[in-house]
């Protein structure tokens, strides 16, 4: 409990979350708090749930039952444009970036539509505010591509990309909207270890800029060096909560992932 | 080569808009006609560019559409006493009007399924037309109604400008994060939502400005043909328009305008085939389709060209992504 006091305040509240499928309880009345400027993890076996927590909460499915709470207002319910306009990005465990648009383009979806700017007929025009808005989204996708180390790869076709710089591209698209909490899919999925290593300083990098992370992730060299606190889901339940040190002894975890032991 | 190409990209919609205004000078009268028609179909087709090329809803209805603007045209100016102008910008408005309700479809209908929804609501004005006798005058048509231009050069040439202008906003709207958007929900709707894209308005962005567009030609075609008749606007209208997007490349504003007139203008050239001649008509868009879509069919006929001798033309073939650019 004490560990529990340090924590600063709460950025994304998830309370009594439940979600089924048919007959299929796939989330089953989760409960768990990520605080601002923390990165935490968010691990389970095959089928556990995490990928509909994400994309219950930035979303994509209904809410059977329960809460989430992002910097004290309740977002379930709200379209996903709209809560990724209050602050919540998020990447795919399968990536889904436009292969047939240039890494620049792609990041600039990043920039979204319909929440204000220049409209279609200033954009038909061309008139000053729309060339003044161009002006800073060029220069921010700019600045986040250099971020990300893709900047040398500006112009290039998304889908001639190799598979770890796609992934790249998919985190800096989620920069580019600003958020405050980011949401990653199992980012280092198909990685080598180069590219792993290369993904945990941008992580931290991230994590530097005042970003809070969440994120799903089997490989567990990854989790154990990046973060500070670890949700651990089975069938839709949470069985364990904690510093990676303590979840890895914890025996309902280890059954969880491994089975019951012969001894 | 390479300083002419990058000319031609610049400054491609110029070249092809003051050629358009100085062909009426070399063309014969009925050349001419069936130039102005081009043209027509070109404005109509930008707006579905921007639906079935950016945003990829396919729309099979949009006949109907043209028809609505065209009526909507001629029936204020007869029936209300509207003066063209007045006429004109109302016919418009009452387009993009209509063409919004078939957004709210879109929502949930995606594909051939809104493939489908489409047909059925360029039918179901089309059938509106023909039997609204009292009013549309059914299959008799509508004629007598005044028109914008007293002189017929003077549409063509305020239809040109249009277009270009058009043209000039279709290709800028594509570049922009507007476009992306819509580019977006064309390939990965969730995706797009998440990254904070207002699908639902994107669409109902994409259908009013294509509806306009369609509004804008249709009240174009009633000036140009002085009779209105609920032939004109069958399905059969709408899948050439379909063909006209395809043909341009779904991506290009200087591909859609050739397209457009290219489609048009191949009936009337292979009118000396007479019986054959829809078969031939056929024929050459098929190859065409194919041998610009199908890879493999594309890499045999460039081994065939280079086979000849035609190496540049097969190398500079070879690219394809060449003519799109680098965006912004």
């Amino acid at each position: 409990m004490t560990e529990q006091k340090k924590r600063g305040k709460a950025i994304l509240q998830v309370q009594d979350l439940t979600k089924r499928f048919g007959g299929l309880v796939a989330v089953n009345n989760l409960t768990l708090d990520v605080c601002e400027g923390e990165i935490c993890a968010l691990i389970g076996p095959n089928g556990s749930g995490k990928t509909t927590v994400l994309n219950l909460i930035t979303g994509i499915y209904e809410i059977d039952g329960g809460s989430v709470t992002f910097e004290n207002a309740q977002i379930q319910g709200e379209p996903p444009h709209s809560i990724c306009w209050r602050g919540v990005a998020r990447t795919f465990q399968n990536i889904r970036i436009l292969g047939g648009q240039t890494v620049f383009e792609n990041a600039l979806l990043g920039k979204g539509y319909g929440n204000g700017g220049a409209g279609v007929l200033q954009t038909v025009l061309d008139t000053v505010k729309f060339r003044k808005e161009r002006e800073t989204f060029t220069a921010e996708v700019d600045e986040i591509l250099e971020f990300v180390g893709l900047s040398d790869l500006r112009n290039e076709r998304a889908r001639n990309l190799p598979y770890g710089k796609q992934r790249i591209l998919e985190i800096g698209r989620a920069l580019i909207t600003k958020p405050r909490l980011l949401l990653l899919d199992e980012p280092a999925a198909g990685l080598n270890s180069k590219e792993i290593y290369d993904l945990m300083e941008l992580i931290e990098k991230i994590n530097d800029r005042g970003i809070t992370v969440l994120l799903i992730e089997h490989r567990m060299e990854l989790v154990g060096k990046l973060a500070n606190l670890v949700f651990v889901l089975n069938h839709g339940s949470k069985i364990a909560e904690g510093s990676f040190d303590v979840i890895k002894e914890d025996p309902a975890v280890i059954e969880a992932y491994l089975g019951k032991g012969g001894n | 080569m390479a300083k002419l190409q990058q000319v031609f990209k610049r400054y491609g919609l110029l070249i092809l808009g003051i050629l358009l205004l100085v062909a009426p000078l070399v063309s014969a009268q009925y050349q001419f006609y069936v130039l102005e028609r081009g043209v027509q179909n070109a404005i109509h087709v930008m707006g579905l560019l921007i639906l079935i090329g950016y945003s990829g809803m396919l729309s099979l209805g949009s006949a109907g559409l043209l028809a609505t603007g065209a009526y909507a045209y001629a029936l204020l100016l007869l029936k209300l006493g509207f003066s063209p102008w007045l006429g004109a910008i109302f016919a418009v408005v009452i387009t993009t009007l209509v063409g919004l309700c078939l957004a709210f479809p879109a929502f949930r209908l995606s594909g051939p399924f809104l493939a489908v929804t489409t047909i059925g609501f360029g039918e179901i004005i089309r059938i509106l037309i023909l039997n609204l006798e009292p009013i549309t005058g059914g299959a008799y048509g509508v004629s007598g109604y005044s028109k914008l231009f007293a002189n017929e050069l003077h549409v063509y040439f305020f239809m040109v400008v249009a277009l270009i202008c058009i043209a000039i906003g279709t290709e800028r709207l594509g570049r922009s994060r507007i476009g992306l958007a819509l580019k977006a929900t064309k390939e990965d709707e969730i995706a797009a939502e998440v990254m904070g894209v207002n699908v639902k308005r994107a669409k109902v962005v994409a259908f009013a400005l294509s509806a306009m567009l369609a509004g804008l030609s249709g009240v174009i075609l009633a000036n140009l043909a002085g009779y209105l008749s609920p032939d004109s606007f069958t399905s059969a209208e709408s899948s050439s328009y379909l063909l006209m997007v395809v043909m341009g490349g779904m991506n290009s504003a200087i591909g859609v305008i050739v397209s457009s007139i290219v489609v048009t203008w191949l009936p009337e050239v292979l009118r000396f085939l007479s019986s054959s001649r829809l078969l031939v008509y056929s024929l050459v868009l098929l190859v065409y389709l194919r041998i610009n879509h199908v890879p493999a069919t594309r890499e045999r006929f460039l081994g065939i060209l280079r086979k000849f001798g035609i190496r540049r033309a097969a190398d500079a073939a070879e690219d394809p992504c060449g003519e799109r650019g680098a965006g912004m």
